[in-house]
């Protein structure tokens, strides 16, 4: 269902005899009130009466027809609907669906007297290029002005100044504008608006920030964090991923690449550390490693996240929902979801070392040997004492040593390893031997150098190919018929390259040219970020049960734009924030509030609280304390006390010191089951399961949180600092990027410095995107 | 998604009815009703249920790990008789369980612990509890739980969420989401532990899904400040942390002046609920002001030192406050018979642990005049088997088939058993009780459908009882 009014501005953009659309009017109707039983789903279909297609809408069924093409009388779905008789009407009272509004009668009345025309799915045809005489950021414009100018609107003006650099920085780089960076954008306006904004554009494109602003974007959709979850949460180590995401996309790695790589990249002929790393993205999901699970079980579950999780972050589709059964809205079957399966039911999941640039591998692995010789050549010097210890040993001696121990003394003295060696001198004569354990520190801290390169998680095909069966209702204890791995139906044709089809060839699939939801699902979920909504508001349904598109044209632009550019997210990105469309002021009209509340003709441009880790990032570039360091292993800022205490491992939480204290949020560790409270409080997602839109929630914890949370402390300490260094004005435009007016900065002034600053990093402005 | 706060001067059935659906967020369709102009700023607004409802808050008392029903309620005579003996085939023929290839058993176990029917309504209870079976007619005891999942962290979702898999709101999250919260200086959803850890799952088990944060529930800590970062931060006295609050009021609200964003609003309200609860909080789990009397009915020691008996009382004084679900967890109920959770020693500890105080609650509500419209659920995300387990000493495996779990006040018969097991405590015989149907059960005691209390979320309908069939456990209901 959507709002009426705003149907009827697109329907009347559409054509002037406004025949009915099925897609944009009639579809949602039906998809609400009568797919649930009457729709793909054979299994649960009812009186065997099936409306998603014209065939079985017209088809007699007992002697009546569904539908009667011109006639709605005759119309056995018409009379049903509208009945008052509880056991005529549909849907029945039981499904507790909503009545049908009058609009949506008319409507559906309409379109029966019309001829009853089915369409394809709108999502289901591929994307075409709009009749649209301007180009680029013009073409948008074109196609948002149309829908404005149909409706009667005027948009708003553009925001002034600092507000629009704010709005770009903090969209393009999740940081608000430095004093230095607002002055020159100023003086460079003052000579050439357009050209002082583009540059803007260009410079912000260009920073590592940006990398770790839409990386984070993307990671929402990895459900990446840094624990393995369920009860034991024991932490992992995949931040090269992490790190692996904010590098494509500073590169701008044309985003079909970046999905194969993510998707197959170990399958990839030239596959080399960088793609395996990226296969990362699918070792996001959680791992249960409490005591007396059926591994396999589990095992299952994360393949049925990484089918679901595909679905939803490129096809946005709820592919998951053909876990147990067909899809009852849209036409995916239950096999078709096994064949999904099949692609990522083939895997190891190893731990893979990862190299260091600034690694010298063979000096490490020469000391280690190095110290081991010479802890052997001790040993051997002292080989008699040993012996004759081992021979004095009693049975209550024996029982007292531990387990590796006892391990390696039931071994021949022959077959022992240095390593063995030295365990058991050290419990016998070399325990107090200075020159020993000297040794054979030397050795663990070689060993230890040599261990410690960085590690991560990867996919990795398996040799001998697993078997997929369909499961029967979703459980892996049931399986059924065999099934080969294959993609669905309904979309693009599939074709593997010659051999075993794998994951490559579904990685293919999904960024091939044909394919018409890959590109207008990023497109979209791109859009969202800029304007809080997407153009299709159900980011992660492209299906007959999500909203159709406010501005189809536009979507469909974007794509082919998107596509057409090389899968380019920069050209996406800098085509989207050169609009007017993006560039308007944000504040509520008066006038807007009747015609269109939501917003959705973009008269407007929308305030938007910041994402969690923004909020923390932007308290620490007011405050001066960012550190600004790319990548690396994930740091600790300081958490309040009994955090993590309550899961049920009490995890360690060494708080960082130094500049790992004042990172940006996207680098804090972060544990599935305790989150830190600063990021979970804001929304962070959980890293549970995939997240494509934030919610964004106002709260009285998020208040507690500004005012007494410790790091947040720490930022407004500093920030006096600012005060008194560079006065109260400077310090509220570091965290507004505006000056205050007199009034407000009266208010200020009655405060000292610490609550000026306190009050400063707890304004709504301070967090919002304005 | 788009959230409610954005709705100032529209009304709930403009807000329901053409931009519910589709959303990924609210589509609570009772609401159509009625033409009431939406609270732009406070989600947590109280909100109409679907019917009356016969209770208005709910006390779970969560025994984390899975309680032993054949120790405590579950009285199987026959357990004793054939100790040691397999349990005939036909009971597990095809069943799945946890530690299959380790430390679980099909010999069947006996115990020691004497069974007594208590009060007029004859309940069954073991003498480990006393204090429980004294309120035994207070009781309704369901022998007949069922629930879908035998490892902890999903099991405890699934009794929570309905779910077993992660991000979907807790029982907690919904009814705060449906009802709104009565309590204008604490959280709505309230949550309280005890014993040596957290339980398995963290904060998912009160977490609000795919509703807004708002709704998720609010650990109230036992040491240090009850709520994270409630107090001052060191050395800000509290007359500069009103200046803070009132200054920020101030700047608020003259950028709403300049905006229009309701946003602005939503948070002029939380700065001020936060305010309030910096106080309201530490003076709810001041327990100074009870009497000695109370103390002693709950068996507390030391009023300051954590404890399962001190949350009972907590969870008094939170419903005396308006809270509207408060869950208790304690830990440490996984008896497998493992040095440090064996049938042996520990049952009797964690018995005594929460016998006195979970008997106290009820009576403790009853004479305030609180029982009748608050319900007190006592139970673990699951049972424990009839067969005995192996290990350094003796325990019980997880067992699903069948557990009981009892309810007392907020409109459930008192003094009344329902559900029959077979002779070993293996499985349901009568009346079965699914963890959905005692999901649906709570929802219509606190006036809400659980068919229709929904959210969109990828194309599903999502709700706490699921898409498998549930009902409202009528015999139950006064």
């Amino acid at each position: 269902m959507v709002r009426p009014a705003l149907l009827l501005v697109l329907a009347c953009s559409a054509t002037a005899a406004a025949k009915v659309s099925f897609n944009r009017e009639v579809r949602p109707i039906l998809a609400e009130q009568c797919f649930s039983c009457h729709g793909f789903d054979a299994k649960h279909r009812k009186a065997d009466l099936r409306l998603d297609n014209r065939e079985g809408a017209l088809a007699e069924n007992d002697g009546v027809r569904a539908i009667v093409p011109g006639d709605p009388a005759k119309s056995e779905l018409w009379k049903r609907l509208l009945s008052a008789d509880p056991d005529e009407v549909m849907p029945p009272p039981e499904a507790h669906k909503p009545k049908l509004t009058a609009k949506q009668q008319a409507t559906l009345r309409r379109w029966i007297e019309e001829g009853a025309p089915y369409e394809p799915h709108w999502a289901f045809t591929a994307p075409r290029r709009p009749a649209v005489a301007a180009q680029g950021p013009a073409a948008i414009d074109e196609l948002i002005d149309h829908g404005l100018k149909e409706a009667g609107l005027a948009a708003s003006a553009e925001a002034p100044p600092e507000k629009l650099l704010r709005r770009l920085s903090l969209d393009l780089t999740g940081l608000p504008p430095t004093p230095a960076e607002l002055d020159g954008f100023l003086r460079a306006r003052a000579k050439d608006p357009q050209g002082a904004f583009a540059a803007e554009v260009d410079r912000l494109l260009a920073s590592p920030a940006y990398g770790e602003r839409w990386g984070r974007w993307w990671l929402d959709q990895a459900r990446y964090a840094d624990s393995n979850g369920y009860s034991v949460d024991a932490p992992r180590s995949i931040w090269k991923y992490r790190d692996w995401v904010v590098g494509a996309l500073n590169a701008d790695l044309p985003f079909d690449r970046f999905t194969v790589e993510q998707l197959a990249g170990d399958l990839l002929p030239d596959a080399g550390e960088s793609q395996r790393i990226a296969t990362g993205f699918h070792r996001n999901t959680p791992l249960n490693q409490e005591g007396g699970i059926d591994v396999e079980q589990f095992r299952v579950d994360s393949v049925f996240d990484r089918v679901g999780t595909t679905g939803t972050v490129w096809l946005g589709l709820t592919v998951g929902c053909a876990q147990c059964h067909d899809h009852k809205f849209d036409p995916i079957t239950q096999k078709e979801f096994y064949r999904m399966f099949a692609f990522f039911n083939n895997q190891e999941e190893p731990t893979m070392k990862v190299s260091e640039p600034t690694r010298d591998e063979a000096r490490l692995a020469a000391a280690a040997q190095e110290a081991e010789r010479a802890l052997a050549t001790w040993l051997d010097q002292r080989v008699a004492e040993a012996r004759q210890w081992e021979a004095g040993l009693s049975k209550e001696m024996t029982a007292q040593l531990s387990g590796p121990a006892k391990a390696a003394l039931r071994k021949p003295a022959a077959k022992r390893s240095v390593a063995e060696r030295a365990l058991l001198f050290a419990a016998g004569p070399g325990a107090a031997d200075r020159e020993f354990m000297a040794l054979q520190r030397r050795l663990k801290e070689t060993a230890d150098r040599r261990e410690a390169a960085p590690t991560t998680l990867v996919l990795k095909e398996l040799a001998k190919p697993r078997k997929t069966h369909l499961l029967t209702a979703g459980d892996f204890t049931r399986p059924a018929e065999e099934v080969a791995p294959g993609v669905l139906a309904t979309l693009h044709a599939f074709k593997p390259d010659p051999g075993p089809v794998n994951r490559l060839d579904l990685a293919r699939w999904i960024v091939a040219k044909e394919n018409p939801l890959t590109a207008r699902v990023i497109a979209n979920r791109v859009w969202q970020a800029y304007f809080g909504r997407g153009l299709v508001e159900t980011e992660n349904d492209f299906g007959s049960q999500g909203t159709p598109p406010s501005h189809p044209e536009l979507l469909d632009w974007l794509a082919v734009e998107f596509v057409e550019r090389g899968w380019s997210l920069k050209s996406l990105h800098r085509s989207i924030v050169l609009t007017r469309a993006y560039r308007r002021d944000s504040a509520v009209r008066a006038d807007l509030a009747d015609k269109d509340p939501d917003n959705r003709l973009l008269a407007r441009q929308t305030r938007l609280r910041l994402d969690a880790e923004l909020v923390r990032d932007s308290a620490l570039v007011a405050s001066g304390l960012l550190t600004r360091k790319v990548g690396g292993p994930p740091v600790f800022p300081p958490i309040p006390d009994g955090v993590m205490s309550l899961g049920q491992v009490k995890r360690a939480w060494n708080t960082s010191q130094g500049p790992d204290r004042t990172r940006r949020g996207l680098y804090t560790f972060t544990y599935r089951v305790t989150p830190p409270p600063a990021s979970a409080v804001f929304d962070a997602p959980d890293g549970l399961s995939t997240c494509t839109r934030r919610n964004r929630s106002n709260t009285p914890l998020q208040a507690l949180t500004l005012l007494n949370d410790p790091a947040f402390f720490e930022a407004a300490q500093a920030l006096a600092g600012v005060i008194e260094k560079e006065g109260l004005p400077a310090a509220f435009r570091r965290c507004t990027s505006r000056l205050p007016a007199p009034a407000e900065l009266a208010v200020l002034g009655k405060l000292d410095r610490l609550s000026a600053a306190r009050t400063l990093l707890n304004l709504d402005e301070t967090i919002t995107r304005d | 998604m788009t959230d409610l706060l954005r709705l100032r001067g529209r009304t709930r059935r403009h807000f329901f009815r053409d931009c519910g659906v589709g959303l990924g967020t609210i589509a609570l369709s009772s609401l159509l009703a009625q033409d009431k102009p939406a609270s732009a700023t406070d989600p947590l607004a109280p909100k109409t249920p679907h019917h009356r409802p016969k209770a208005k808050r709910i006390i779970y008392l969560f025994m984390a790990g899975g309680p032993s029903q054949l120790e405590f309620f579950d009285h199987k005579p026959k357990l004793n008789e054939l100790n040691g003996q397999p349990i005939p085939a036909s009971f597990i023929a095809g069943k799945r369980f946890a530690f299959m290839g380790s430390s679980h058993r099909v010999n069947l176990l006996g115990h020691d612990k004497k069974f007594r029917q208590h009060g007029r309504s004859g309940a069954w209870v073991s003498d480990m509890l006393p204090h429980t079976a004294a309120i035994a007619d207070e009781l309704c005891f369901v022998k007949t739980c069922q629930t879908d999942l035998f490892n902890h962290a999903p099991a405890k979702l699934f009794m929570n969420t309905g779910s077993g898999l992660f991000g979907r709101p807790s029982m907690g999250a919904w009814m705060t989401y449906g009802l709104g919260s009565e309590c204008a200086d604490l959280p709505g959803f309230v949550v309280l532990q005890s014993g040596p850890r957290g339980p398995r799952g963290g904060a998912s088990l009160w977490g609000s899904g795919m509703l807004p944060s708002t709704y998720q529930g609010v650990p109230l800590r036992a040491q240090g400040e009850p709520i994270l970062n409630l107090t001052n931060p060191l050395g800000v006295a509290a007359a500069d942390q009103r200046k803070v609050i009132d200054a920020v009021r101030e700047l608020n609200a003259g950028r709403l002046a300049k905006t229009g964003d309701d946003e602005i609003s939503a948070r002029l309200n939380a700065y001020e609920m936060a305010y309030r609860m910096q106080t309201s909080a530490p003076a709810v789990m001041d327990l100074r002001g009870e009497s000695k009397a109370t103390l002693d009915l709950y068996g507390i020691k030391d009023p300051a030192e954590a404890s399962f008996a001190r949350n009972c009382l907590l969870a008094r004084r939170l419903v005396e406050r308006g809270v509207r679900f408060i869950q208790l967890y304690d830990t440490n109920w996984d008896h497998h018979g493992g040095v440090t959770e064996n049938l042996q020693k520990h049952l009797p500890m964690k018995a005594k642990d929460i016998d006195q105080a979970c008997a106290a609650l009820v009576r403790d509500l009853k004479s305030r005049g609180l029982l009748d419209d608050t319900i007190v659920v006592w139970g673990g995300e699951f049972g424990r088997t009839p067969m005995g387990e192996v290990r350094e000493f003796t325990g019980r495996n997880h067992h699903i088939d069948a557990f009981t779990m009892w309810f007392a006040g907020g409109g459930f018969r008192p003094g009344m058993t329902w559900g029959e097991t077979d002779e070993f405590g293996f499985g349901a015989v009568k009346d079965p009780v699914h963890v959905r149907d005692i999901h649906a059960t709570l929802l219509h005691q606190m006036g809400l459908n659980h068919e229709k209390l929904s959210v969109k979320s990828q194309g599903l309908d999502v709700r706490l009882t699921g898409v498998n069939p549930a009902k409202v456990l009528k015999p139950l209901l006064a």
